[in-house]
Order: structure tokens, then sequence, then C-alpha cells
């Protein structure tokens, strides 16, 4: 009873936090805040994919490019509000994922890696060639100026605390027993009955989703989209540093993985060019040292879960 | 017709530096059942060390490969002896995020020392074409990579079947224990594998460093070639890669030709995508 207690306090008092955030601190601190948001509902997107779906996804910047050009033709050229030129984001990446499903479904481990993957470097280039959409110049998203800070921020919160709510309540249903099930014995789990196809399709689809709208926001707070950068493959190595340094296969692992690298890319910006050296020896370092990552290896340690999923 | 001669031609020619572009990765996956995504950048980086001995001793780029093929093979030794092997038995992860961390390593460290400006390995080759049949120029840089693609392979596929090396290797891949009982040292011999992929990718770098300009990113596009080559050929198999660079040289110049040079990427990548769904162990490849 004390441990849920403390648990319930921790997560009223986290919050808390956020929501007063931007009624006490400056505009640089909101950014940082927006920053966390939205990097840790990209990351539990991700690791839900590969922490407990098996689906070491390299491809996760398809849905962020996606979202990113939908909320700017749909916002730009046909001046839909911008909320829900963020939502449209969201839909079309659910149907890029069910339309590549029917080939990335058939491959498996490092072909499921590098397919995603080739598909995000070719969407990049039809974008990048595809006048409608400016070219490999890139558009302006005009809307971005009207909004006020803690607005955009306020989405990002939005979507923060509903994907982390989102990941815990999926993985004590029904589904999250079956995809653990999977991940641990996938042959002993399909002749027990589970449906894993089904499964995985709908941890692929949810994750677009929430990926296409977690892009939607990222860019309200740009001035700019630009093909190579929006399908680049640099998304996903930011996602990969965050789950792998926080802990894959745990809900806090994204949260405090995200925490740790917005903060280490805000004090690293003084070091042009050292900053992501140092993640990258940060990066190998914990995979040497703390496989789990920290919060895996805090759990094993210690036991406590602030989101236990698993079922006593 | 006759139009469609030129892509071709210089397809297959093109496809075979893609088939050195792709050994290494093709090796270590046939080898280690592991992932490099460090190999891309290892290739670039041979690029940049060809052109600081090219600058510093003023040596044409093809003799550069006396210094920088050794110094990558030790390179690699070194990577995999106290990186690689410490996670080999960790499953596919822990290799793909260390191979991760490597790339964007060596990726912002070139970035950090050589500017993002746009390089290339100057040679008279590159202006230089060979008319084909009085149809068309062949470029004679593309000769030659294939002449070095083709070499480069058969040497390979040569050493693994008649040196010690060789067997050795082919040993500790089929079945580590038995190896290990036959006084086979698996972790020096993995090591000696990545020496000899990083020696691939010095040859491709500076093949690939001759024929078009690269920039410390470069990396990631030619992993990407070197995927399509593998996935194409079959993951592990050596002729197959040869095969896959040529479908992937030659669907791409047609790509280009079709749709536009813009699309040339593109119609290698959608034939990727097409062989990586119908057939996911490649088209040679067995299992």
């Amino acid at each position: 009873m004390l441990a849920n207690r403390t648990r319930l306090i921790l997560i009223v008092v986290l919050l808390a936090f956020l929501v007063t955030l931007p009624l006490w601190t400056s505009r640089y601190v909101v950014n940082v805040g927006l920053l966390v948001c939205l990097y840790v509902t990209l990351a539990s997107m991700w690791n839900l994919l590969a922490g407990y779906s098996g689906m070491v996804s390299l491809g996760q910047q398809m849905f962020i490019g996606l979202g990113g050009y939908t909320l700017a033709v749909s916002s730009v050229y046909f001046g839909v509000p911008i909320y829900l030129s963020v939502l449209f984001g969201g839909f079309m990446s659910v149907i890029l994922a069910v339309l590549i499903s029917m080939s990335v479904f058939r491959m498996k481990g490092v072909y499921f890696a590098i397919g995603t993957w080739v598909i995000a470097e070719a969407l990049g280039i039809c974008f990048s060639n595809w006048g409608y959409v400016k070219y490999g110049m890139g558009m302006f998203i005009k809307p971005a100026y009207k909004l006020s800070m803690s607005g955009v921020y306020y989405a990002g919160m939005i979507l923060c605390i509903s994907s982390v709510a989102l990941v815990f309540f999926l993985l004590r249903s029904n589904l999250g027993l079956a995809l653990m099930a999977i991940r641990d014995d996938d042959k002993a789990s399909e002749t027990l009955g589970v449906n894993i196809f089904r499964c995985k399709f709908i941890c692929f689809l949810l994750s677009a989703f929430v990926t296409g709208l977690a892009a939607g926001v990222l860019y309200l707070n740009a001035i700019f989209i630009q093909p190579f950068e929006a399908f680049g493959i640099g998304w996903t190595v930011n996602l990969l540093f965050i789950v792998i340094i926080g802990g894959i296969g745990t809900i806090e692992g994204p949260i405090l993985g995200a925490i740790i690298f917005v903060l280490l890319q805000q004090f690293l910006s003084e070091f042009v060019g050292y900053n992501l050296i140092i993640l990258g020896g940060v990066t190998i370092g914990v995979i040497f040292f703390a496989p789990k990552g920290i919060v895996g290896t805090l759990q094993e340690k210690t036991g406590w879960e602030l989101f236990p999923v698993r079922r006593q | 017709m006759i139009e469609y001669l030129e892509p071709l031609i210089n397809g297959i020619l093109l496809g075979g530096l893609y088939g050195v572009v792709g050994i290494g990765l093709s090796m270590v996956f046939g080898i280690m059942r592991q992932v490099n995504l460090a190999h891309g950048d290892l290739m670039i980086l041979s690029s940049y060390f060809s052109l600081l001995f090219l600058q510093v001793l003023g040596l044409h780029p093809l003799v550069t490969l006396i210094l920088v093929a050794p110094l990558m093979f030790f390179i690699g030794y070194l990577i995999q002896l106290f990186l690689f092997n410490r996670v080999m038995q960790r499953g596919m992860e822990p290799f793909l995020m260390i191979s991760f961390g490597l790339s964007i390593i060596i990726q912002n460290a070139l970035l950090l020392v050589f500017t993002p400006d746009a390089r290339s390995l100057e040679t008279t080759l590159v202006i230089k074409s060979v008319d084909a049949f009085g149809l068309f120029n062949i470029p004679l840089i593309y000769l030659v990579n294939f002449a070095a693609g083709a070499l480069v392979l058969g040497a390979l596929q040569q050493f693994m079947k008649r040196t010690y090396m060789g067997w050795a290797i082919n040993a500790a891949a089929d079945n580590e224990t038995a190896a290990k009982l036959m006084g086979i040292n698996p972790k020096k011999v993995y090591a000696y594998a990545m020496g000899i992929a990083a020696v691939t990718a010095a040859i491709s770098g500076v093949l690939v460093g001759m024929t078009f300009t690269f920039y410390p990113h470069s990396g990631t596009q030619y992993l990407i070639i070197a995927f399509g080559v593998v996935i194409i050929g079959g993951l592990g198999s050596l002729p197959g890669t040869f095969l896959g660079g040529l479908v992937l040289g030659v669907s791409q110049l047609f790509g280009g030709r079709i749709l536009g040079p813009g699309f040339q990427l593109l119609s290698g990548y959608i034939i990727l995508l097409i062989i990586l769904t119908v057939r996911p162990q490649g088209i040679l490849g067995g299992r």
C-alpha cells in the first residue's frame, strides 16, 4: 500500500509540475519542456515497437516527415485549422502504416529494420522531387507564428501524458499479455492461440498514429520543413539514444532518457560538432556497462517501478 | 533499343562498384550474423584518409590504398576486438546500437576535421572516357571500378577457399563451439574478418571517392546502397553480392533514364523493397 501511495503522489507531483510549467518559468524552459514532452512521446512509441513487440524499426522518421508535411500542406495550402491539421498528420501516418504493413510484416529482425529505413529514404526522395511541396527546398509553415508558446506546449504535454498512459494501459490489457508472450516465445504463444500478426499490427498502427501527431506538434514549433531533414534517419537515431540510455522495454526508460537527451543536447549545444560524438560515446558506454539502460538497471537493483505493468 | 544500351552497360559497370560496397557488410553478416551499421562510414573514412595521403604525399588515389588498406584493417581489427566482440553473444540489438554509435562518432569526427564541404579524390580517370561501338561513351573510371570490383570479389572468394584464415573464419561462422575445440580462437578470427571487411571498405571508399564527390555524411547513403546490394543478393552470399550490385546498378540507371535523374536512387530502393517483400532472404540467399 505504501508503495502504491508513493507512486500516486509522485505521479501527481509530476503532472502538477508539467501543467504549471508555463506559469512560472521562462519561455526557454517551456521550450525545453516541450521538447522533452515530444521526445517522450516519440520514444515511447518507438519503445512500443522495439521494446515490447520485437519490431526494431529504423523508419519512424517516415511518420515524422509525413506528419510534418501533412501539417504544412493542409494548413498552408488549404487553410485547415492548425490543430485539425495535426490530427490529419496522425491519420495520414496510419494510412501509410496500413499501406506498407503488407510489405514490412513479411520481414523479420534485421530485414524489418532495413526495410522500414529504406521506405523512409524512398519517401524522402519522393518529397524532394515533388513540385507540389516545393521540391528539396522545403516549405514554410506559416501559422506557427500565430500560436502562443504555451499553446504548443500544452499540445505536446497532452500528447506526452496520453502516450505514456496509452502504453501503460495497453500493456496491462490482454494485448499487453499477448505481446509479452510473443516477445518471450513467439512459437509457443502462437500455439496457444495468440494472433501474432494482429497484435503487432495494432501496435504498428498506434505507434504510427501517435508519431504522426507528435510530428505535427514538433513542426508547429518549427518554421520550416525540408524533406531530407524530415525524413532523415537522425530522428530515429535520437529515439534510439533515448530508449537505450533510459532502458528498452520499460515505460519509465523513454521518459528518463528523453529528459537526459534533451538536457544533454542543451548543454552540449555550445560544443558544436562534439555533442553528437559525446552522445555516440554515451550510447556505447551504456550498452557496455548498463545493458538494460538506467531504468532497467535500477529496477533490477531496487525492484521498484513507477508504472508497474506486470501482474502480481 | 540502342538508347537503353547505355544505361545497361553503365549500370553493369556501376554494379561492379556496388558489389565492393556491399561485400564488407555481407561478409560480416555471413560470418557473425550481425549487421554493421558503421560500414558506410568506414568507407567514407577511408575516402578521407586517401584524400589526406593524396594531399600530403601527392600520391595517386589508387596508390594511397597501399597505406589506407592496412590502416583500415588495423581499425577494423581493433573495433571488433574492443567493441563488437563484447556484445556478440547478446543478440542483434546491442551490435546494431554500438555500430550506430560508432557511425555517429565517425561522421561527426569527419565533420569536425574536414568541414562539411564536398570533396573528391581527383584523377584524370574521371575525365577520360572510352568510346563504345561509336554509340556512346563509357567513363574510364567506371571500367576501373568494375575491374577493381571483380578483382576484390574474386580475391576474397579465393582467400576464403584456400587460406588457413579463410577456413578458420568459415569454421567459426559455422559452429563456434566446434571451432573452439579445434583450437581456433573465434574472437581473434572475428577480428580478422572485421579487418578484412574494413579493407573492402577502404577499397570501395577510394573508388567511390574517385568517382563521386563525398561529404562526412555520405556514409549513410552508401550504407543503404550496401544494404540494397546485400539484400538483393542474399545476406552472406559472395556471388550473390556481385549479382546484387549489378541488379541495383542497372535498375538505378534505368530508373534515372526513364523517370529523371532525381529518381535514380528511388528506383533502386523500390527494387530493393519488392525483393524484400517477395523474397526476404534475397535472390541467391539460401535460408
